[in-house]
């Protein structure tokens, strides 16, 4: 053992810092701004980014149609590799070679932006961001000034696919009540097929899922409320309640859930061997590409007896939105774009092409499958409580969930234990009424 | 007294030679690390340096939850993986080593075959192995059930108890073949007299190994203790692999790494940077501290045997 030794050993150390502080630098070329035919004014190029990678074909055709009707401005697409966004992102908007306009997280993940001074605010700029719905806008606002800093690009709800194939084998429907719900388990439970195909091994998924059959016994939107007025909080009789629904209903899950992965859960549904998978929206691209023979429906569970609403809903999230570099050089062009990006022609092409539920008032949805997932949330939205108004700090409410999940089903702790982890977590940074 | 040429080159012309990787050194390590430490100092506003805060980050980390609890729990974790390590990946490489020292024919091909995982991304590693462990379709399951061993077939990534020394082990299988090359090299410089003196002197094999080859390997021994400390204390790709970034299931394979990339990328907290970056300082110091403390005391034990 040497001096070198040491140093060696020192030397490696050194390089895991490096991580801390390493700022992906990412040289965005000048875009092409030549003036086209049809453009008298002067040439300028918006440079606008992404964490769709696998959009960007699809993206510079409906950027075709916004720059034929503006010959003066020329929109260069670029997208990053989905994980390493937001660090790119965030060097991005505070060096020099940065977006003009940016695809932004939702919640909690937008404020670093917001709180850096990186955005603009919205509301007077793009005027048609009154019509949106409210509790969608509330993904792209300024936790502390509560101004809008995004234009909503598309959401996401969440509810329960069902294999109609084994739904009619089995003679079986889509339940109206939540004994009809139990009583289609116990069948599928006697069958060879797993009724719910759930994997708990990833710990974000777990509280999906608790939204997809619970959020109706808990309230929604109310407990939502209540929890901002500060008259309860997640120890809160009806939320342990939900929770222990979620226990309940494990009976129903592939065995040892907690070593299931999510993928797994996606592969037990899609190779029919499981009846129903409680999910997102953004699972059905992923389904009908991974078995187009499967014949997919979608219902909401309704409530069990005793629960806080009398009807069935559908919890939903905003997931990205447009913002506006604080920086860009052409904030009129810009100002333009954004405007664009807020008309039902650029929603309907989300719709169309990127199969996404754009929030855009006026958008309609070609598939019958997304038009009813879609119906469905209008009908009677809910929050997804935990992502949407507990992701501000550190922890934040879908880890706490994942993990007091993953416990219950383990049963390493009860309903009340698990609620009270997430309260306990949450209490960190959060207070009740505030 | 004459001074002794130590150098192979005049010190000017060596200087030269040094700079271009001194340079690299300075502005890809040294100063990111020097701006880990400076933004560990300042509390932050999302991407914006707020107040300079002197040690409040650190202080938040040690008395504040999460973090109060998730840092001696990650830091536990690692200790574990490194214990784990010394235990499987070391020794099995040790034995390995000295299985195939004297099997000249076998040794390059078994050589070869332990380094091969070398060549696949840990993060693959990680993923492949969690395929083959899972309960509905993985085979390492139904290949115990088939030879009737369904009492040993677990959800093994899936409870608590065994997630984190599954960890150790695929770790292991992974790098098997660090040991085994280091002390295979170790071994074949070692002075064969030393062996042939105890042989006759009627010394066993283990008797042999025992007294007097492992003596003679301790240097390399410690040297390979030291970076595999350094290896665990940094694990990230194969527990981000086997449980994501929250160390599933239920923390329980949370490492220091796993915290870091959490408390940087995953919160909504306002200082993320802040505390992050405190998190990689106190990582650091642990690391370098550990590393020289352990060298020092590792050469006092040399000193003492020779």
């Amino acid at each position: 053992m040497n001096r070198r030794t040491t140093l060696a050993a020192v030397t490696t150390a050194l390089v895991t810092l490096t991580l801390a502080a390493c700022a992906p630098s990412s040289g965005s070329p000048e875009p092409g701004a030549a003036a086209r035919e049809g453009c008298d004014g002067e040439a300028v190029g918006l440079d606008v980014w992404s964490w769709r990678t696998e959009d960007v074909k699809t993206y510079e055709q409906i950027f075709d149609v916004f720059e034929e009707a503006n010959p003066c401005t020329t929109v260069t697409f670029q997208a990053h590799l989905n994980t390493e966004y937001d660090q790119i992102l965030r060097t991005g908007l505070t060096g020099s070679d940065g977006p003009d306009i940016a695809q932004v997280r939702s919640y909690g993940l937008l404020q670093p932006l917001v709180e850096g001074g990186n955005l603009e605010p919205l509301e007077d700029l793009v005027p048609a961001l009154g019509d949106f719905d409210d509790a969608l806008l509330d993904g792209a606002r300024g936790r502390e000034d509560g101004a809008v800093y995004g234009v909503p690009l598309a959401s996401q709800t969440i509810q329960v696919y069902y294999n109609t194939a084994i739904f009619e084998e089995h003679g079986l429907e889509e339940p109206e009540t939540w004994d009809d719900f139990i009583a289609l388990n116990d069948t599928l439970l006697e069958t060879d097929v797993t009724p719910l195909a759930v994997g708990a091994r990833d710990g974000w998924f777990v509280p999906t899922v608790h939204d997809a059959l619970t959020a109706a016994q808990y309230g929604g939107a109310d407990f939502q409320q209540a929890l901002r007025d500060g008259e309860t909080d997640f120890t809160d009789p009806a939320y342990v309640d939900s929770v222990q629904t979620l226990k309940d209903l494990q009976k129903y899950m592939p065995e040892d859930v907690t070593g299931v992965a999510y993928t797994d859960a996606q592969v037990l549904f899609t190779s029919e061997q499981a009846a129903m998978f409680a999910g997102g929206s953004y699972e059905q691209a992923f389904f009908q590409e991974a078995n187009p023979d499967l014949d997919l429906g979608v219902f909401q569970v309704p409530p069990p007896p005793g629960s806080a609403l009398d009807h069935p809903v559908t919890a939903g999230y905003a997931d990205g939105s447009w913002g506006l570099s604080a920086t860009t050089e052409h904030p009129e062009e810009a100002e333009t774009l954004l405007n664009w990006l807020a008309t039902p022609e650029f929603g309907q092409l989300v719709a169309d092409e990127l199969k996404q539920f754009s929030p855009i008032p006026g958008v309609e949805f070609s598939d019958p499958l997304q038009q009813e997932m879609w119906d469905l949330y209008q009908e009677n939205p809910a929050p997804y409580l935990l992502l949407v108004d507990y992701r501000y700090g550190d922890p934040v409410g879908t880890d706490l969930m994942g993990e007091a999940g993953q416990k219950l089903f383990l049963g390493d702790t009860s309903a009340e234990g698990a609620a009270q982890i997430i309260q306990d977590g949450l209490s960190a940074w959060w207070t009740p009424g505030e | 007294m004459t001074r002794r040429r130590t150098a192979a080159l005049p010190t000017p012309v060596a200087l030269l030679f040094l700079l271009p990787a001194a340079t690299l050194f300075a502005v890809f390590v040294l100063y990111p690390m020097a701006t880990a430490l400076t933004y560990s100092l300042f509390s932050w506003r999302g991407t914006a340096q707020d107040a300079f805060v002197g040690l409040d980050n650190f202080v938040t980390l040690l008395t504040t939850e999460p973090y109060r609890s998730q840092l001696p729990r990650a830091f536990a974790h690692n200790a574990l993986l490194f214990a784990g390590a010394m235990v499987v990946q070391n020794s099995v490489g040790l034995l390995l080593a000295y299985a195939l020292h004297k099997r000249e024919r076998l040794r390059r091909l078994f050589q070869v075959l332990y380094t091969m995982p070398y060549l696949v991304s840990p993060l693959v590693v990680g993923y492949l192995w969690s395929l083959l462990l899972s309960p509905l379709f993985g085979p390492v399951n139904a290949v115990l059930r088939a030879v009737g061993l369904e009492s040993v077939a677990q959800p093994w990534l899936g409870d608590p108890d065994t997630a984190l020394w599954v960890v150790v082990l695929v770790t292991a299988w992974q790098w098997v073949g660090f040991p085994l090359l280091v002390y295979g090299a170790a071994l074949g410089s070692l002075d064969p007299t030393m062996e042939e003196a105890a042989m006759l002197d009627g010394a066993t094999s283990r008797q042999r190994f025992w007294h007097v080859t492992l003596p003679m390997l301790l240097p390399v021994i410690g040297t390979v203790s030291v970076l595999t400390f350094i290896f665990s204390m940094e694990a990230f790709p194969i527990p981000y692999a086997l449980g994501g970034s929250n160390g599933s299931p239920a923390g329980a394979t949370d490492v220091m790494s796993l915290l870091f990339y959490r408390t940087a990328f995953g919160s909504g907290a306002s200082n993320a940077i802040g505390v992050s970056s405190a998190v990689a300082i106190v990582l650091f110091v642990v690391i370098v501290g550990v590393s020289v403390l352990f060298t020092r005391w590792f050469r006092r034990v040399e000193r003492r045997l020779t």
